[in-house]
């Protein structure tokens, strides 16, 4: 029988790196990347999982890392905007994001590539309405999403062309 | 001086370590031995004080420091005003004796981390005795009615009217007056990042170290060193790079809660907001109402206008009138209205203190009067265009002085509308609107224009205050070509996502012949290291008219002093030299050059080969106020703001008759904002100010109860645009460089958001012409629009 | 905003989960999706003592057929399951396009059935859309497990018939026919309804469009999902020419006035909507033919 316990010792994987801390249940995974790990490319903007500014990929899936504990990852896989930063430069979706100039303050960009880089993997040739409802839940106060909607279909373009295949 | 920098839509430098997640916004930031704070907030509207009882939160394990108003008023002084009220009403950073709005600060807590602050604040026990909230600004004006401060004897801050013309005798010989009253909501651009602050107290020193995302660092300086007895010499403030502003980071009280705190504690203190928090009690655009009266002729020439105004400012006492200001100095928007009178009142009530908001006054304003155009085309039976078209102020007048003051630099607002008109396919959209009616859809197009003014002249203050303490406006800068050849570049204004690293870096290369890449921005600001003043910040459009001018200012120094150091060096004058890839370059002979290093090194290492008279280094300094800023005149008229970008939006909209929801299908601006810096920055901004507009038209409202409780604190029930809310905004441009700024550029931060709710409301007043409905208050609802058809057919 | 302090558990047996909330009279919280669970907490408007992970505990997301043509679907089913599962596509449409309407993707990539079920906001679409299909929902406690029919589950406001010790486990969803409609009103595409209608017909052939199952559902529109018995009573009834207009007409319902939408509203969009789903419904059934 469990013993339910205020803090846990918990182990997974962040951007392909194992770690193991001892945190207290009521941490959220967003702050635990963020001060625990210094990953502080994820943003906090909410904290009702409304704004999508903390969005990263667990199990290789998007989700809001402020409605999660670090306590519910254990054994799990986390992707942050900096797993999805190669080491050296940027990503093809990172540089058409650069080229159209899809952002400007930059608070909801991290969230933008991790739910668009989801978005192309599923989908590489989305329409510009498949593009939007793939960022409807990432508020931007700055960008009016247009050159945001730009650079996913920059990138997917690119991306086709690259492999050669008709667009 | 023009190069191939200026004008290039090059992609920018911040982007490339923001779309990796490598910002450094606030709080990403700390300090060893950092608390954390948070803050206790009042539950009612309007209450007193009778008790605070902290010590259980101060027994709170981890918990460090308390601190309550009473604590605050005897360690700290009040903070000043911007624009004071006729009586001194000592404001402090936490509440003391009396709460005026829900979300007021009473107390604070400094703990370990944010989660065990919050629950020590749940250990403070605060004896409240509630009394009567006002919280319509009508009722707030009633004479009898509770007030927030009875020592100044009225919650009504200001009350005056300003008069330019002969109004009355334009009304009485008028074809017609049109008599309107809008309303609109309270809303807010809520930036992404909410607002915070770190302070540490150096006892060592008797000093404070800052890091804010506020946006007007020279004032919130200002009021820190007052408030905390220091002089500013011994404040430092930073601010790291801030996710969107928009005119709301500003409260200097959080940074003197931290710096109390940390004083208490003897250890730095971040503190940051929380979303539930920045909605409830940062700040909120007034809601208000608008009496609008416009004389015409009968062929819709505009004779008169006519506005009463009343600004609700919820608590604010550090820029009340500011609104109302804003709205005076652009109320003809555009057109030629001989005769204008505006009389203003900001009114106190308990709700959220009043800011800045982007636009600062001028959407409602605009709202009010291209709702009336559209109304009084409508009687007439012109084309709203057309009407327009009949009054706009052309090119040919400007430089063209509005009644109230305001001077229209350049501008073809008949071309805008046009080229706007031309672009949306109006004659093509109103065809296929009379088809979608026979089909029984609902399409509506909505045509609105404005005005857009850059830079602030705090001059006009003195219309409220009657005296003049704050004038102008003005931004400094640095430009320093390092001894490696490189340039830095600092100024006093911190950016919140317009791309001045990239944009400063395009006209400093352009001045001194440099690649942009060979030239850094400072991120951010630093008061012991950035240029600044006390108007220094980002407000109100300021970057093109105010900080470009301190720029090429600063580097115009510099080149010259390359310039007269080569000179010496060639034996040429300097004004035969050009500044040329790196080198100084004499014109007409290219391979007669000597390379920035070689100068450099004369400049920092080699300095006893400096021509006579000449210190060392390469680096200036420039401190710049735009020339257009004057007095306020013996007939109350004043350039409030400086030089004027003007827009036409076009938007089409479709209205389900059985649910009253609307979408906007289509979003056409065309603008003219003079010479665009970078045009990859300059549409961005149009793109984004356009959908805060359509958010404020259509889905943003703070709602209050009658008993001053807001209803809507969360992102779940105040509800931005999304990117499925919101068309592609199309944007074309004209350019019309202003002849007043540095570089013909003129403002376009504020932009769409001016324009964009009229637009929207036409679009959709348009679009139930069958319902003989007339939109006058915002936001519009589904729920709004089916009880306005639905009176039609129930009247 | 930091949740109160709270103990967690993450249990491996759904016994273990039984026996985590019967243990003591300490206020226990299920976590599943977390989505509706954490912003309480986050807000402190919940203050659970102990918080039991259901994630650990295997078997609770199984989507499975049943030999009548009907299936089983596990509590812990994601809501992008429940969209995309071919089994769910092919016997339960109606629950596929239902949690299309849910949040977005982050969101459904968390959120579960059972969680949505459990919490029962009046908003939203999967509690009506089970009540439409006559679903069963099977609860487990310490006693043992019972089922609950989907339309004596929701009790009241964010109130369910599940008792202090007892989880929901799965729901059983009865073959669903091709006569179904959804629609509902939402400020933004993703957020709670401001109102929506559901429809599940089956129609009789013949000259006369007449139906011989109905069920028409609001949510949104009251403090639980709203069955509008008048209105079915007037598609089944034998003597009646079938009018969706009538039966429009005939919904009823008490719904709440808040911050979003007036009580007046809702009810008209109540009506509204019955009627297009009522189309919808028919029309997919092919048991009415276009003009």
């Amino acid at each position: 029988m469990i013993e339910p316990a205020e803090r846990l010792a918990i182990r997974f994987t962040v951007n392909g790196r194992e770690v193991a801390r001892e945190v207290t249940a009521r941490r959220s995974l967003a702050d635990f990347l963020r001060e625990d790990l210094m990953l502080t490319g994820t943003h906090v903007g909410c904290e009702h999982g409304v704004c999508g500014a903390c969005t990263v990929l667990v199990e290789g899936r998007s989700a809001r890392s402020c409605l999660l504990f670090a306590v519910q990852l254990d054994g799990a896989t986390v992707t942050t905007i900096e797993g999805l930063t190669p080491p050296e430069g940027l990503s093809p979706l990172q540089q058409a994001f650069c080229h159209t100039h899809a952002m400007q303050c930059g608070f909801c960009t991290p969230g933008m590539i991790v739910v668009t880089t989801e978005l192309l993997e599923k989908n590489p040739a989305p329409t510009t309405d498949e593009i939007r409802e793939s960022l409807a839940g990432q508020l931007c106060m700055c960008t009016g999403y247009v050159n945001i909607v730009r650079a996913v279909e920059q990138a997917a373009a690119t991306a086709r062309n690259a492999t050669g295949e008709a667009a | 001086m023009s190069g191939p920098w200026v004008g290039a839509a090059l992609p920018l430098k911040e982007d490339v370590r923001l779309v990796a997640g490598r910002g450094r916004f606030i709080d990403d930031l700390g300090w060893p031995g950092m608390l954390h704070a948070a803050v206790l907030r009042s539950p009612h509207a309007h209450a007193r004080i009778r008790s605070i009882d902290a010590g259980q939160a101060f027994a709170c394990p981890g918990v460090t420091a308390v601190l309550t108003g009473a604590d605050a008023a005897r360690l700290s002084g009040p903070i000043r005003p911007l624009i004071p009220t006729t009586a001194a009403v000592p404001d402090y950073c936490l509440a003391v004796d009396v709460v005026r709005y829900v979300g007021e600060p009473v107390a604070a807590v400094a703990a370990a981390d944010r989660a065990t602050a919050e629950d020590a604040l749940e250990l403070i026990r605060v004896e409240y005795e509630p009394l009567p909230a006002v919280v319509d600004p009508h009722e707030a004006m009633r004479p009898g009615a509770t007030l927030l401060y009875p020592e100044l004897g009225t919650n009504v801050v200001w009350h005056d009217t300003l008069s330019y013309g002969d109004v009355d005798g334009a009304m009485a010989r008028a074809h017609g007056v049109l008599r309107e009253r809008f309303t609109i909501q309270r809303y807010a651009s809520t930036p992404l990042e909410t607002f915070g602050a770190m302070a540490a107290y150096d006892p060592g020193t008797d000093g404070f170290e800052f890091w804010t995302n506020d946006q007007r660092p020279g004032l919130t300086i200002s009021i820190l060193a007052a408030s905390l007895g220091v002089p500013q010499s011994r404040l430092r403030l930073s601010c790291p790079d801030i996710g969107g502003a928009f005119g709301n980071k500003r409260r200097p009280a959080y940074l003197l809660i931290c710096a109390l705190l940390s004083r208490i504690a003897g250890r730095p203190v971040k503190w940051i907001e929380d979303r539930v928090e920045n909605l409830t009690a940062l700040m909120h655009a007034c809601n208000g109402v608008m009496d609008v009266e416009l004389a015409y002729q009968a062929d819709g020439t505009l004779l008169a206008l006519s506005v009463r105004d009343v600004a609700d400012e919820g608590k604010n006492l550090l820029t009340p009138t500011q609104h109302n200001l804003i709205k005076l100095g652009n109320i003809a928007n555009g057109y030629r209205i001989p005769a204008i009178r505006y009389e203003a009142w900001s009114v106190l009530t308990n709700k959220c203190p009043s800011g800045a908001n982007r636009g600062i006054g001028k959407p409602f304003m605009c709202f009010a009067v291209e709702r009336s155009m559209a109304i009084l085309a409508r009687r007439l039976g012109l084309d709203p265009a057309e009407l327009r078209l009949r009054n706009y102020v052309t090119a040919a007048e400007m430089p063209y002085t509005t009644p109230p003051g305001a001077q229209y630099d350049s501008g073809d607002y008949p071309a805008t509308l046009h080229t706007a008109l031309e672009r949306f396919d109006y004659a093509g959209w109103r065809a296929e609107q009379s088809r979608a009616r026979q089909e029984g859809r609902l399409l509506g197009i909505g045509i609105a224009t404005s005005v857009e003014p850059a830079g602030t002249n705090l001059a006009s203050y003195e219309l409220v205050t009657g005296r003049r303490s704050v004038s102008g406006s003005a931004e400094a800068a640095m430009v320093r070509m390092e001894p490696d050849g490189n340039v830095r570049v600092a100024i006093g204004d911190p950016a919140s996502g317009q791309g001045y690293e990239t944009v400063i870096a395009q006209i400093v290369a352009d001045e001194l012949g440099l690649a942009p890449e060979a030239v850094s921005v400072a991120r951010g600001f630093d008061s012991a290291v950035s240029p600044w003043l006390y108007l220094s910040g980002n407000y109100s459009n300021k970057f093109s008219v105010t900080d470009v001018g301190a720029i090429v200012g600063a580097a115009r120094l510099v080149a010259d002093k390359l310039r007269r150091l080569a000179g010496h060096r060639l034996e040429i004058a300097p004004g035969d030299l050009d500044l040329r890839d790196g080198a100084v370059v004499v014109r007409g002979a290219p391979d007669r050059r000597v390379a920035f290093v070689e100068l450099c090194r004369t400049a920092y290492a080699d300095v006893l080969g400096l021509p006579p008279g000449e210190a060392p280094g390469l680096e200036a300094h420039h401190a710049y106020q735009n020339p257009l800023a004057a007095p306020v005149d013996a007939d109350r008229r004043v350039r409030s703001q400086l030089v004027f970008s003007n827009a036409a939006h076009c938007c089409l909209v479709e209205v389900h008759p059985r649910t009253g929801v609307v979408t906007v299908l289509k979003y056409v601006v065309v603008h003219d904002c003079g010479r665009e810096l970078n045009p990859l920055i300059v549409e961005g901004m149009v793109h984004g100010s356009t959908v805060h507009g359509i958010g404020a038209a259509l889905l943003e409202e703070f709602r209050y109860d009658g008993q001053g409780q807001l209803l809507t604190a969360t992102f779940l029930d105040y509800l931005k645009p999304t990117a499925t809310d919101v068309p592609e905004i199309e944007v074309d441009r004209l350019e019309h460089p202003s002849p007043f700024t540095a570089l013909g550029a003129k403002g376009v931060g504020e932009g769409g958001a001016i324009p964009g709710p009229a637009a929207v409301a036409n679009a959709v007043e348009d679009a139930l012409a069958a319902f003989g409905v007339t939109v006058r208050e915002l936001p519009i609802t589904p729920e709004h629009v089916w009880r306005w058809i639905a009176r039609d057919k129930n009247p | 905003m930091k949740p109160a302090p709270f103990r967690y558990a993450r249990p491996h047996t759904l016994a273990d989960a039984v026996e985590l909330l019967s243990a003591g009279d300490t206020d226990v919280k299920i976590l599943a999706g977390g989505q509706s669970l954490v912003p309480m907490l986050n807000l402190r408007l919940l203050r659970p003592a102990v918080v039991v992970d259901l994630n650990g505990v295997p078997g609770l997301d199984r989507i499975a057929p049943d030999p009548a043509g009907g299936l089983t679907i596990g509590a812990l089913v994601r809501h992008a399951e429940l969209m995309a599962a071919p089994l769910v596509v092919e016997r339960a449409p109606l629950l596929a396009e239902a949690a299309r309407h849910i949040g977005h993707p982050a969101i459904r990539h968390r959120g579960t059935l059972g969680g949505s079920l459990a919490h029962a906001d009046p908003a939203a679409e999967l509690p009506a859309a089970l009540v439409a299909l006559d679903a069963r929902f099977v609860l487990q406690g310490r006693k043992g497990t019972r089922t609950v029919l989907a339309t004596e589950f929701f009790q009241g406001l964010l109130t369910t018939a599940l008792g202090p010790d007892e989880i929901l486990v799965e729901v059983q969803v009865p073959r669903q026919g091709p006569g179904w409609g959804f629609a509902e009103v939402v400020r933004r595409s993703g957020d709670f309804a401001l109102a929506g209608v559901i429809a599940v017909v089956r129609g009789k052939p013949g000259p006369a469009v007449r139906c011989d199952f109905a069920r028409l559902v609001g949510f949104g529109v009251g403090d639980r999902p709203v069955r509008f018995r008048a209105a079915e009573d007037i598609l089944t009834s034998e003597h009646a020419e079938l009018s969706i207009a009538r039966a429009a007409a005939a919904v009823t319902c008490d719904p709440p006035d808040d911050v979003h939408a007036s009580a007046d509203y809702r009810r008209h969009l109540a009506r509204v909507l019955a009627e297009d789903v009522l189309g919808q419904a028919l029309e997919r059934s092919g048991a009415r033919r276009r003009p």
